[in-house]
Formats: structure tokens, sequence, C-alpha cells
């Protein structure tokens, strides 16, 4: 039993895989504590799925994946920024719009080149077989986000509250918007190779979703989920081991269990708590 | 002539361009709503959210679509359910929820031992439809066209406005279901044209050409249903050249189509936009100018 349970650290990829993903998991939480508060789940999920044509088109010119990735991403958010500002049409729809047909672009270059650019790695994540050349860009890439997240986060978090308030203490919003969407792409881009473009955006939200049920402090909460994110990562990179390398989906499962838990339990803000405290207001009034 | 005629001698494209149209014209007629509500996340959820169904229907020998519109509505309720008894933001609640259902499925998918191809399920199969799936594909279709006809202006006025369709004494519980159940019924007859992933893009992109180039919802449902049923046939008919993926082709018209109107639209295009403000600006410098000389 334990002989099978230890199998999975005895290989090297394994090892890597685990270390890897921890990283990337504990880089997706610390944003998705922003994303979280902005209500900027459907950009998370679209810019992870923008960045695919990027990638097909990175492979087949030979260019590093994430440089290609990193701007399909960004172009796609430009587009949805600018559609936004020059018609009446509702932001979701816009997103909506620009990142399917980013997507579908993506999934008609692979169709029509099939090159080495394997369509399954690139929605489902592929970190069992991880490369040396990709490990680097995803070290690269989660070193600068955190970088940038643990001087910036002050400014960040004001700006989620209260875009209006920041602007009155003199930071400027639409460069805080741009700093916040580009960390996105960023980190859409290195999760790409953990979870992939399906699953991207449960990273970037789950953690966040669970340690706001927790605490009430933000400081606190950017612990919690990072916590919350590299435990899981790591855990679910292990386990996939036994199913078959469906690596995302054993993280992302393990992470909507953990933000099941909290929902039912969570002191303050879980489901026992609130209807405990519906029965105490009741006995109150009868009495 | 002949060599662009030869798809209409494959039954197998007859078949996939007639269910294209079907599933273009239903997805096109929902889009309308969907857009006006606001309502792309939700497609998008409950797309994702089908697939844990349908291995759970595959392991238990039920239809597959039955599953698929199963777990496509409990994600919808289970969003509902949290996001009324937390302090969570509902696009995050639908963010974890859809995940979480996502990524268990492929986690069943990968303990249960099927003949399903994942491939065909995320990226459709249009051009391999098995002998009933014509048939079935007609049949959802009407019937989810027919219900949404018959309600279309109940729907309508809760989509715009649902305070004011409370107080006209409109049930707007059972219409908030009803629309939901139509999106599941809906995203269910579309896997089989463009998969999981794209039948969003189907629920979005017509509405969204249609509010773009009227003003009034009869024309704007009917300028939606047209593209998208001409993207349709469309894309199936170019996959067959240029062997590409057929939802992708289908997806990448309406993307065209969405492009030509944004720039062109009468009233609501980027053009018209420019003259616009051109024209307003003219205006204001004659006023100007004639205040001056007054």
């Amino acid at each position: 039993m334990i002989e099978t349970l230890l199998t999975p650290l005895h290989y090297d990829y394994m090892l890597k895989a685990i270390g890897v993903s921890a990283l990337i998991g504990g880089v997706c939480a610390f944003l998705s504590c922003f994303v979280t508060l902005k209500g900027w789940s459907l950009m998370g999920d679209a810019l992870s799925h923008s960045v695919v044509p990027g990638v097909a088109v990175a492979y087949y010119l030979g260019w590093p994946f994430a440089a290609g990735a990193f701007f399909a991403g960004l172009l796609a958010a430009v587009g949805m920024g600018f559609v936004k500002t020059k018609t009446r049409l509702r932001e979701d729809a816009v997103i909506g719009v620009v990142f399917t047909a980013f997507f579908a672009l993506g999934l008609f270059l692979i169709s029509v080149y099939p090159s080495e650019v394997d369509l399954r790695s690139i929605i489902f994540g592929n970190i069992l077989g991880i490369s040396g050349g990709d490990i680097v860009q995803v070290l690269v890439i989660s070193g600068v986000t955190l970088l940038i997240l643990g001087l910036k986060w002050r400014d960040l978090l004001l700006f989620c509250f209260d875009p209006n308030q920041a602007r009155a203490l003199g930071l400027n919003p639409a460069a805080l918007h741009l700093l916040l969407l580009v960390l996105l792409s960023a980190t859409a881009v290195a999760a790409l190779q953990t979870v992939g473009a399906c699953l991207v955006v449960a990273m970037l939200v789950t953690p966040g979703a669970t340690a706001y049920l927790l605490t009430d402090r933000f400081g606190r909460m950017i612990g919690l989920a990072v916590a919350m994110g590299v435990g899981t990562s790591a855990v679910g990179a292990y386990a996939s081991y036994f199913f078959d390398g469906s690596t995302g989906g054993c993280i992302v499962t393990l992470q909507s269990a953990l933000f099941v838990v909290a929902l039912v339990f969570a002191r303050k803000h879980g489901l026992l708590a609130a209807r405990a405290r519906r029965r105490a207001a009741i006995a109150e009034v009868r009495a | 002539m002949s060599r662009l005629l030869e798809p209409f001698q494959f039954p197998f494209m007859v078949d996939a361009m007639l269910v294209g149209v079907a599933v273009g014209a239903v997805c096109a007629v929902l889009s309308c709503y969907l857009v006006l509500k606001g309502w792309s996340l939700m497609g998008d959820a409950i797309s994702h959210a089908v697939l844990p169904g349908i291995v759970v229907a595959y392991a238990l020998g039920v239809p597959l679509a039955l599953g698929a519109f199963g777990s496509g509505l409990l994600c919808a309720v289970l969003t509902g359910y949290i996001k009324a008894n937390t302090r969570v933001k509902e696009d995050t609640v639908m963010g974890v929820v859809f995940t979480g259902l996502f990524a268990f499925g492929l986690v069943l998918f990968t303990k249960i031992r099927s003949d399903l191809h994942l491939d065909h399920i995320l990226f459709g199969n249009i051009l391999g439809l098995a002998p009933g799936d014509l048939r079935d594909t007609l049949v959802v279709s009407g019937l989810t066209l027919a219900i949404v006809l018959v309600r279309r202006r109940d729907l309508l006025l809760f989509c715009f406005d649902p305070a004011q369709a409370r107080t006209v004494g409109l049930p707007t519980t059972f219409l908030y279901y009803l629309l939901l159940s139509l999106l599941a019924m809906t995203i269910v007859v579309s896997l089989k044209a463009v998969g999981i992933i794209l039948v969003i893009a189907m629920l979005v992109t017509p509405g969204c050409i249609g509010y773009l180039l009227s003003d009034r919802f009869g024309r704007m449902m009917a300028i939606a249903v047209a593209a998208a049923v001409g993207s349709s046939l469309g894309g199936v008919y170019l996959s067959f050249f240029i062997d590409a993926s057929t939802g992708a082709c289908i997806v990448l018209l309406q993307a065209a189509v969405f492009l030509v109107a944004l720039v062109w639209a009468p009233k609501h295009g980027l053009l018209a936009g420019r003259r616009q403000r051109r024209l307003a600006r003219d205006a204001n410098a004659a006023a100007a100018a004639a205040e001056r000389r007054g």
C-alpha cells in the first residue's frame, strides 16, 4: 500500500510536475483574490481561451509558446475593450463573441496545419510531459508576476474594491486595470501548461472564492488562497499519476472539494453558520 | 462547377447541413434573449457543466442527452443556491461550480472505460452523425423553438425588466427556470454540431449581430437566425474543402459577420458612430459661430 503510494515520487518527471504545479497554483491563487473581488471570472475564462491561436502560431513559427500566447491574450483583451466602448453591446456579450472567435481561430489553425501542436495538451495541459524550455518560461512568468503582485498588491486591492476611491487617492485606475489584465494573461499562459485552457479559470477563481468564505481580512485571504492553491496543485499533480494523467481534472476537483467544505463549514460565512444564525434569530423573536 | 456541387452528393454532408441549420436557428433565437439578459457566462457555464452528466449517463446506460441536460441544470441550480446563501459574487460562484463539474467529469472520464470520444464531445462531430441524430436534433430544436415562440413576449419582458415583469403579474421564477431549461436543451442539441467549447459562440454571437443591426426585437431575431443559419451552412460547406474543424469554421464565419456588422451597421456601427460624432461637432461649431456673429 505505502509502496504504491510512494511510486509516483520515484519518477523524476512526477517530482518536476508536482513542483511546477505547486508554483503555478500559488501564483494563480494570489491573483484569484483580486479576480473574485473584481468579478472578473468571465474575463479569466475568456483570456485563457483566447491564448490558443497564439500558442498554435508560436509553435508553428518556432517561438517560445509563452510569447505567442501572451500576445494573443492581450490582443483579445484590447479587442474586447475596444468593442465595448464603441458599441451598445453588454460587456459579457462582447467578451463571449471575442474569446470564442479567438478560440475558433486557434482550433481552425491547428486542424488545418497539424504540426507538433497537440490540441489535447493545450486544452487539458500536459504538465507530466513538460519540456525543460517550457519550465523555464513558466518560472520566469511566475517570478515576475509574484514580484509585481508583491509590490503592487495594495494598489490593486484598492482598485478592485473601489476604483473611484483609488483615483481620488492619486492612483491611475486605467493603468491598474491594464496591469491586472496583463497579470491575468501571464498567469493564464503559465496555467495552460498545468491544467489546460478549459480549467485555467478554476485556478484563477476557486482559491480566492474559498478563502473569501473563510476570512474577512484581505491579507489573510491571500495567505489562505495561496496555501490552498499550492496544496491542491501539488496533491492533484501527485494524484494524477493514478488517474491517467488528467492532472487538470485532479487539481480542480480538489479545489472544488475544498470550496464545498468551506461553503458548508466556514465559521462565519458558511451555510451551517447562516442556518444557526437564522435559528437563533427566530428563537429570539419568539422569546 | 461540379467541384463546387460535390459536397451535396454525400449524404453525410447533407445531414450535417440540416443539423447545422436546425442548431444554428435555435441557438440564434435563444441568443437574442441571452444577449439582452447578460447571460453569456451562464451559457458558458452550462455548456461546460454537461460533461459529467454525459459520462455518468454513459456509465448507467441512460441516453446521453438526458444526463447532459441534468448536469447542465444542476450547475445552474447550484449556482443560484450558493449565490443566495453566501456573500460570494454570482460570476465567481458560476466559475467555481462549472469548472468543478467539468473537472469532475474529466476525472470520471479517465476512470470509466468507454468508447466515447472526448474530442467529439469537446469539438463536435457534425460530419459523423449517427443514424438517429438528425431526427433527434430536428425534434428537440423544433420543440425548443415552439416553446420560445409561444412565450416570446413574456420571456422578452423578463429579460428586459424582471421587476416590471413581476409587477404585471408574470410568473418570473417560472420564466427563469424556463429560460434555463431552454438554454440547457439548446446546448445539449448543439453539442454534436460544435461541441462543448464553442456552443457559447452560437449562443452569443448571432444575438450580438442582430442587436447591432436593429432596434426592434422581431427584426433582431430574424437577422440573428439568418446570420447563424448562413454561417452554419457556409461553415459545413467550407470545411469540406479545406479539411478544417467544422465547428471552428462555423464560429469563424459568425465572427466575420459580426465584424462586418460592427464596422458598417447603419446606426450602431463604428463608421456610423464616427459620422454621428462628426455631425455633432459640426453642428456645435455652427452654433458657436452663429452665436459669435449674433
